[in-house]
């Protein structure tokens, strides 16, 4: 069995933790529950013919009361880097996360996830910017923990093939 | 009577070996078993890869600073294994050189951890509340500057009755002074305050009377200062208030015919002392004057129009915002492409 770490990373409150529950447990929960240091949770997937053991790490959000340590990314196939698309600072939160990183680990495959695409309306997060990301190469998906949208194409992103040479 | 103690505080230590291994030398708990799926008792050796993810992580830390072998601790930080038998479990790490020796002390965190996520989601349910207020006065506040852009638009329109400019000169004055705050580095509010406040500088026009503002010909010395107290009539207009959109307006209206040199009206300012905004609006009613068509003249070449302000900074212009002015000018070319007459 092929294992591979990857990492959620972003602000506090952005929904990382409930993507992670949706994508494990196929659970949504519209509480906020706050995650303190990491939560390891597994999901075995099979990709080909292989199953690839996917390993998430959920760590503690991005805010005054924590802050990331980039030694938690060791190892990892990957990371997500998730920001609230009803709160247009958690994108600036994510890409400084994203260059912390970088200057800390090199350059590891990562994307954006801009979740709560659910509450579409009240989105902050312009669509210029995220154009704009995406023409500099960075892979975004809209998101939603609560509804399932584009969560499964998010983790299967990482266990394609591709990414799974990354892995080994 | 040691194990007993440790056992109540529901914490395993080991020992790291030469050979990589662990030897455990508290008792084992019903957790660490579940976590290793092995029986160990006091004294057990065991090989902890792949016991945790998380573990394994920070036991590379752990085992540099143990070859260190200086006094002192190493935490991992607080972390939940959520495949123990279905259970979510809260773990601590601490990495410890005591007397030359190493110990890993793991330790299950059950209400201390709790307790740490009660105060975290306090605190981050506050920061939240305080994001929405946040959100919430940043909306009244533009739906209240919404309002006084509005009716400085309005004063804008009854001026423009009694006065030949025509809308698009305004227009592109307003835009051509924002563009140079934001190359000064000014703050978007500020700029968005003199996109407006700048087009408002000959308000004070509608005080002049129409045999004056609409004469054909030369104006007489008498005429002429008259036609001067625009400047005064306007400030009087926009003064005031505390709005601070139309206090800048008031200051343009004021001073944007005075000179760097201190020739200028209707009070001979000199240099610095004339507010930035109207020394803005200084150069880019000239230069836009100059440079599109009037019913008395034809448009002048931009090269030429610059050449002729040049010659004019530190006389007429503030020299270092007529750099900046020239620093931006295909911005300025854009705008003139947008607000065309």
């Amino acid at each position: 069995m092929i294992q591979m770490k990857l990492c959620m990373v972003g602000s506090f409150a952005v929904g990382k933790s409930s993507l992670v529950k949706r994508y494990v447990q196929s659970i949504f929960t519209d509480n906020y529950h706050t995650t303190v240091g990491v939560k390891v949770d597994k999901k075995d997937v099979v990709v080909g013919s292989e199953t690839v053991r996917m390993m998430i790490w959920d760590l503690a959000g991005e805010d005054a009361f924590s802050r990331l340590q980039t030694t938690f990314l060791r190892g990892s196939a990957g990371y997500l880097l998730v920001a609230d698309g009803t709160r247009a600072h958690t994108l600036d939160v994510a890409l400084e996360l994203q260059r912390q990183i970088e200057a800390a680990l090199g350059q590891l495959p990562f994307v954006l996830v801009l979740n709560k695409d659910d509450l579409a309306p009240q989105w902050e997060v312009d669509r210029g910017r995220i154009t704009a990301l995406e023409r500099d190469g960075v892979k975004v998906f809209r998101s939603s923990a609560k509804n399932g949208h584009s969560v499964e194409s998010i983790f299967e992103h990482f266990a394609s093939l591709d990414s799974l040479a990354h892995a080994s | 009577m040691l194990a007993g103690a440790l056992g109540a505080m529901d914490l395993v230590v080991l020992s790291p070996e030469f050979d990589g291994s662990f030897r455990l030398l508290s008792e084992s708990a019903d957790w660490f078993r579940a976590l290793t799926k092995e029986e160990l008792k006091a004294g057990s050796h065991i090989r902890l890869e792949e016991v945790s993810d998380y573990l394994d992580n920070f036991l590379v830390d752990a085992r540099a600073f143990w070859a260190r072998d200086r006094i002192g601790r190493l935490r991992s930080g607080p972390w939940v294994e959520s495949a123990v038998r279905g259970s979510a479990w809260p773990f601590e790490a601490q990495a410890l050189v005591r007397n030359g020796v190493a110990f890993l002390v793991i330790e299950h965190l059950s209400e201390a951890y709790e307790q740490q996520v009660k105060l975290l989601q306090v605190a981050r349910n506050h920061l939240l509340n305080e994001e929405v207020l946040e959100r919430e006065v940043l909306k009244r506040t533009a739906a209240t500057r919404q309002r006084e852009e509005e009716i400085a638009i309005r004063l804008l329109a009854a001026a423009s009755m009694r006065d030949a400019e025509t809308g698009s000169h305004v227009r592109r004055i307003g835009l051509f002074s924002a563009a140079i705050g934001a190359a000064l580095g000014w703050q978007p509010s500020r700029s968005a305050d003199i996109k407006i406040a700048a087009p408002m500088h000959d308000i004070g026009k509608i005080g002049i009377p129409d045999g004056i503002l609409l004469k054909p010909g030369r104006l007489t010395d008498d005429e002429y200062r008259t036609m001067q107290q625009h400047t005064v009539i306007g400030a009087r207009m926009l003064g005031g208030t505390d709005i601070p959109l139309l206090n800048m307006g008031c200051e343009i209206a004021l001073c944007h015919h005075e000179k760097w040199d201190g020739s200028g009206y209707p009070n001979g300012l000199r240099g610095e002392d004339i507010p930035i905004a109207a020394r803005i609006v200084a150069i880019v009613d000239v230069f836009d004057a100059m440079v599109h068509r009037r019913v008395y003249k034809a448009p002048i070449p931009e090269l030429e129009v610059l050449e002729t302000m040049a010659e004019a900074a530190g006389s007429h212009f503030d020299p270092r915002l007529f750099e900046v002015f020239r620093s931006i000018l295909p911005a300025i070319r854009e705008i003139c492409g947008t607000v065309e007459d």
